[in-house]
Parts: C-alpha cells; sequence; structure tokens
C-alpha cells in the first residue's frame, strides 16, 4: 500500500518536472512574438552577408570593366586563367640560398576571332644575385580558322618557345586581317561591278574585272605572313588572266610585267592608293 | 435514528450506549475503512497507471518539443548555406578576375587602372626568357598624354607616340612593345655574350647603349694563336633582334689564308641568322663536334694528308673538307 502510493507521489512529481520541462522548451516560432525576434536576427545576419555580397559584387563590376577595358587596349582578352606552383628546391640549394620554383599556367582567350588555348611551364631560378624566369615549356591550341598561314607559325613559336612573340605577332596578324578585310571591303562597296570577293568578305583575294571587256581579269593576291621573327608583313601579288588573243598583241609585253609593275607601284604608292588606280585604269579605259 | 431512540430510552446505560456506540462507530469505520482499502488499492493501482500514462504523454511532449527546437534551429542553417555558397561562388571569380589580370602581363602588354587613366606594364623577354618590364603611364584625357614610364631614353617614344598614340592608341602599345622587346633582346644577347664567352673574346665587347652596334674582337679557339676575327654587328631595324649589317674582318694586315677565309666568310654568315650568344657556340666547336674531331682523324690517317679542316655551312648539314696542306 505505502509502496504503491511512494510510486504514486514519485510519479506525480516526475509529471511536474516534464511541465516544466514542456514550458521551458520553446522552439522559436511556436510564438509570434519570438519569432518577430528571430527573424530580426536572422534579418540582420542575412543583411550583413547581403552587405558583403554587395560589396563583393561592385567589386567583381569594376574588376569586370578593368578587364574589359584591357582587353580592348591590349587587343587580347583572357577569358580563363589558372596556375599552378611547385617548389623544386632540394636542401642542396636551399643551403646556397638558391630557390627553385617550377610554375605551370594555363590560359585561354581570344584575339578578336582567333581563340587560342595555351599551357606554358616557367621555372624560376632564384639565387643570391638575380632571379631568371625561363619558359621551359610552351603548347599552344588554336581553333581552327581560315588563316592557313597560322599553324605554321604556331608550331614555330611552340619550338621556340616565344610566347610574346606569339602574342605580338598574333596582335599584328589580327590587325593586318581587320585591314586587309575593310580595304576590299571598300573597294567593293566603291566599285561593285569592278571588284569581286570571290571567298566573301575575308578572302584574300580580290578580282578586278571590266563589264564591258570579259575575259580580262586582275587577281590582287593579299596574303598575310609571319616570319621566323614573328614579323607580320603584308605580302601583295597581281595575277593577270587574259585571253590568248589579247597576249599575241601586247607588244609592250605590259601584261607579263604587270606582277613586277605592281610591286613598283606598291612601294610608290602604298597598298590602297594602288589599288584605286588599279582599278580606275582597268575599269573606266575604253581600249583595252 | 435507532441508535438515538435507543440513547434516549435507556439513559442509565447511555455510558454504556454510548461507548458501544463509539465502538460500533469504529467498527463500521474500520469496515468501511476495509471495504475501501481494496477500492483504494485498485484506485491506487488506477492512479498509478493513470499518472504513468501521463507521464510518458509529458515525455513524448517534452522530446517533441526539443526535437522542434533543433529542427527550427537547422531550418535556419540551410539558407545561410545558401548564403555562403553565393558569396563563395563570388568570390571565387573574384580571385578568379584577379588572376587574370596578373596574367596579362604573359602577353607583353598588362595594365591597371588608375585614377585618371591607365598604367601599361609592357613585359618583355628573347627565347623564352623573361627579361625586364617597363611602364607606361597614360593619362586618358583629350589629348591623350604619358604622365610618366620608365623608357629608356634611347628609344624613340616620342616619335612612336607623335605617329600612334591619338589616333590609335593600340597601336602605339604595339610598337613601343616591338621596341622595347627587340631592345631587351639584343641587350639580352651582348650580356650572354660577354659572361658566357670570355674566354674567346680579345679585349672588351664595345657596344652602344641601344645595344644595336657591336664590336668585339674574338678568337676561334680560346687557346693558342688563331687568327683573331673583328666582328661588327649593326641592327638598323630597332625592331628586330638579328642583325642587319655583319662585317667580320680579320685582325692581321695579312691576307688570310683560304680556311680562314671561309671560316670568315662563315661565320657573318652566322651572325646574320643566328642570336649572337649561339653564334658564339657553333664556332667555338663544342662537345657534339668530336665526331667531327674522329672524322678528321680518320682523314689524316686515310689520306695520308693533313691535317684537315672542316668548315660547316650555317644548316649545320653539310662539311666542307679542306686541308690545310698547300697542294689542295
Amino acid at each position: 500500500m505505502d509502496s504503491q502510493r511512494a510510486k504514486a507521489r514519485a510519479l506525480e512529481a516526475e509529471i511536474a518536472a516534464l511541465r516544466r520541462a514542456c514550458i521551458e522548451t520553446q522552439a522559436p516560432g511556436d510564438d509570434d512574438s519570438q519569432v518577430r525576434k528571430s527573424f530580426q536576427e536572422t534579418h540582420q545576419s542575412n543583411s550583413e552577408e547581403w552587405g558583403l555580397s554587395k560589396d563583393l559584387r561592385s567589386h567583381l563590376g569594376s574588376l569586370e570593366s578593368e578587364l574589359q577595358f584591357l582587353s580592348r587596349l591590349t587587343g587580347i582578352s583572357i577569358r580563363n586563367y589558372c596556375k599552378n606552383t611547385e617548389d623544386l628546391t632540394n636542401t642542396e640549394m636551399a643551403e646556397k640560398s638558391i630557390k627553385k620554383v617550377l610554375q605551370r599556367h594555363r590560359l585561354s582567350g581570344n584575339c578578336h576571332m582567333i581563340t587560342f588555348q595555351l599551357e606554358f611551364q616557367i621555372l624560376e631560378i632564384q639565387d643570391k644575385e638575380s632571379l631568371s624566369s625561363v619558359i621551359t615549356d610552351l603548347s599552344i591550341i588554336m581553333e581552327p580558322t581560315e588563316y592557313s598561314e597560322l599553324s605554321e607559325f604556331v608550331s614555330r613559336a611552340e619550338e621556340k618557345r616565344d610566347l610574346l612573340m606569339f602574342f605580338r605577332s598574333l596582335r599584328f596578324f589580327v590587325e593586318w586581317c581587320d585591314y586587309r578585310k575593310r580595304t576590299f571591303k571598300h573597294f567593293k562597296e566603291k566599285y561593285p561591278e569592278a571588284v569581286q570577293l570571290s571567298e566573301g568578305a575575308s578572302s584574300s583575294c580580290m578580282g578586278i574585272r571590266n563589264p564591258s571587256q570579259p575575259g580580262f581579269e586582275l587577281v590582287i593576291v593579299w596574303r598575310i605572313q609571319i616570319d621566323e621573327e614573328g614579323k607580320v608583313l603584308p605580302k601583295l601579288d597581281l595575277l593577270t588572266k587574259v585571253p590568248l588573243r589579247a597576249l599575241e598583241l601586247d607588244k609592250n609585253r605590259v601584261i607579263e610585267t604587270a606582277p613586277l609593275s605592281f610591286r613598283t607601284l606598291l612601294g610608290v604608292l602604298g597598298i590602297e592608293a594602288t589599288l584605286e588606280s588599279l582599278i580606275k585604269s582597268f575599269c573606266t579605259e575604253e581600249s583595252s | 435514528m435507532e441508535l438515538a431512540n435507543t440513547l434516549r430510552q435507556d439513559g442509565e446505560s447511555r455510558g454504556g450506549v454510548l461507548a458501544h456506540l463509539e465502538r460500533l462507530e469504529t467498527q463500521v469505520s474500520k469496515s468501511r475503512k476495509k471495504l475501501e482499502e481494496p477500492q483504494n488499492a485498485q484506485a491506487l493501482e488506477a492512479r498509478i497507471h493513470e499518472l504513468k500514462r501521463l507521464r510518458d504523454k509529458l515525455r513524448a511532449e517534452v522530446k517533441q518539443r526539443q526535437a522542434r527546437v533543433k529542427a527550427s534551429t537547422a531550418n535556419v542553417e540551410p539558407d545561410q548555406i545558401l548564403e555562403i555558397s553565393e558569396q563563395e561562388i563570388l568570390e571565387r571569380k573574384q580571385e578568379n578576375m584577379k588572376a587574370i589580370l596578373q596574367a596579362y602581363r604573359f602577353t607583353g602588354i598588362s595594365g591597371k587602372l588608375t585614377s585618371r587613366g591607365v598604367c601599361v606594364c609592357i613585359s618583355t623577354a628573347f627565347e623564352g626568357n623573361l627579361l625586364d618590364s617597363y611602364f607606361v603611364d597614360l593619362v586618358m584625357e583629350k589629348p591623350l598624354w604619358i604622365h610618366h614610364h620608365s623608357v629608356p631614353v634611347f628609344i624613340p617614344l616620342e616619335e612612336i607616340s607623335a605617329k600612334y598614340l591619338q589616333t590609335n592608341t593600340r597601336h602605339f602599345l604595339f610598337v613601343l612593345w616591338e621596341y622595347l622587346n627587340a631592345y631587351s633582346g639584343r641587350k639580352y644577347q651582348a650580356d650572354r655574350l660577354q659572361s658566357d664567352f670570355a674566354a674567346f673574346l680579345v679585349g672588351p665587347l664595345q657596344r652602344n647603349s641601344l645595344c644595336n652596334l657591336l664590336s668585339f674582337t674574338y678568337k676561334v679557339k680560346p687557346e693558342g694563336q688563331s687568327f683573331p676575327f673583328c666582328a661588327r654587328l649593326l641592327y638598323k631595324d630597332l625592331t628586330t633582334t638579328l642583325p642587319t649589317d655583319v662585317t667580320v674582318t680579320s685582325q692581321g694586315t695579312e691576307a688570310l689564308p683560304s680556311t680562314w677565309e671561309e671560316q670568315r666568310a662563315a661565320h657573318e654568315n652566322l651572325f646574320f641568322t643566328k642570336p649572337l650568344h649561339q653564334v658564339k657556340g657553333n664556332i667555338a666547336l663544342s662537345a657534339p663536334m668530336t665526331k667531327v674531331m674522329g672524322f678528321q682523324k680518320n682523314l689524316s690517317r686515310l689520306s695520308g694528308q693533313g691535317p684537315f679542316h672542316l668548315t660547316r655551312t650555317t644548316d649545320k648539314q653539310v662539311f666542307r673538307v679542306k686541308s690545310t696542306a698547300s697542294r689542295f
């Protein structure tokens, strides 16, 4: 009987304690005012983070505009870059305070219409007097373009491990291609019937035809070459297409010497003026 | 009621009756208690049972509440995680952009925006060796002007800027880069010649600050006497690292024997086509030439003539054999 009573009393006490515990463990959100309070708290912390994000975002914006400016200024647009450093200093070197580091870089981007991907390694050796950085490996991958002149140049640059020369040649090459395109376009617009661009705007050939004299055609081949040293040079040639009969009549051998004369003219007048005079003389003369 | 009546009828036996009544009362209550006790026990048991049930219910309730509390705090975390990952993404993007800005120096022309314009950094290299950098601080106003720069005085900066700076700033930078890179390359070649091949040089290497006019005297073999050659290299085109004019002459006044004449001509050719310090390497006939030496020896042994002298043409494909004996 008593034990039962004791049991009962113990249970009662336990129940009272549990009841108290229930009141204490109020989950936030259970209570309206608590909800508001916690919301304020989280909002504060959120806004702190949002504040950080805002700074970050505006900083990113300024970085992006800096990159855009740089790409316009330098002509090269780098889209992606990552770097990996390996310390090759061994204890012997460390004793002589020589530090040897191998850097692996991967870079991808474009120069106008030419897209490239580079992977190169730079070995940096620092001793007491000087720091030497040497490119020990260079691999260039270019997306195939219509510019066949580039593939030879790329393999040469890889061989010589001349990274800067690669970029310099690329820049000038693209400049020249653009100039060629604009020049051809200009003449096509000015003399629409006389000028033929067989391969479209970025073709390397411009044909001149006199509509009243079919069978006669001048073709100007404008190649952009990159030499051994990485210098970009335009090379223009004149090809003549003339009926056999006309050749026989050509006593002064004007047609034969035309390519050479063209070269001379280029040296004297420059590209645009030469082309202009050629078109004019070919098309406006009544007699061939 | 009956008890009360019995009390009034017999007053004398009141004490005895009262006592009797009391005895009865206690008996009744005892019996009642006795009756109640089994009921109490039952009730107690029932009560205990009830209490237990209530306790268990409350336990469950508390547990639930505790779990809810945990869950609600956990509910706050996923949002925070989202916030953090977005921040991480932005930070990573920022790191990438900063790295790209740094990487521009590998293209030769890089820059940093300043309050008034841009500070352009021009990096130079020669055959994979990264060399000096120069800077040009441009102010983006109309007209564009150069605030300050580290371009050496002998580079025709004014000329180049007069031509291109206003009309085509990009081209201005390209051309300036060409000049600076070529200068850096020539300087590097001259420095390497001086340091690596000091044994072959007779006297100092003379050069101008632009490093486009070099003059030096050298011997083919470091030891022993051979006809020393004077080389004069002129780099007329300031954007190249190979000379445009090369003259190799013999120092003495007497006429050179034919072998030496050929060598002289070959050297001239080499200077035109190869970087300076590599020309010396070719001339020096270093270790890979031991095969040639062996060939020389064999020739003399076989033909009974000798000694023979070999000169190498620039493409390293053909060896011309000439004997120093007067018969040939």
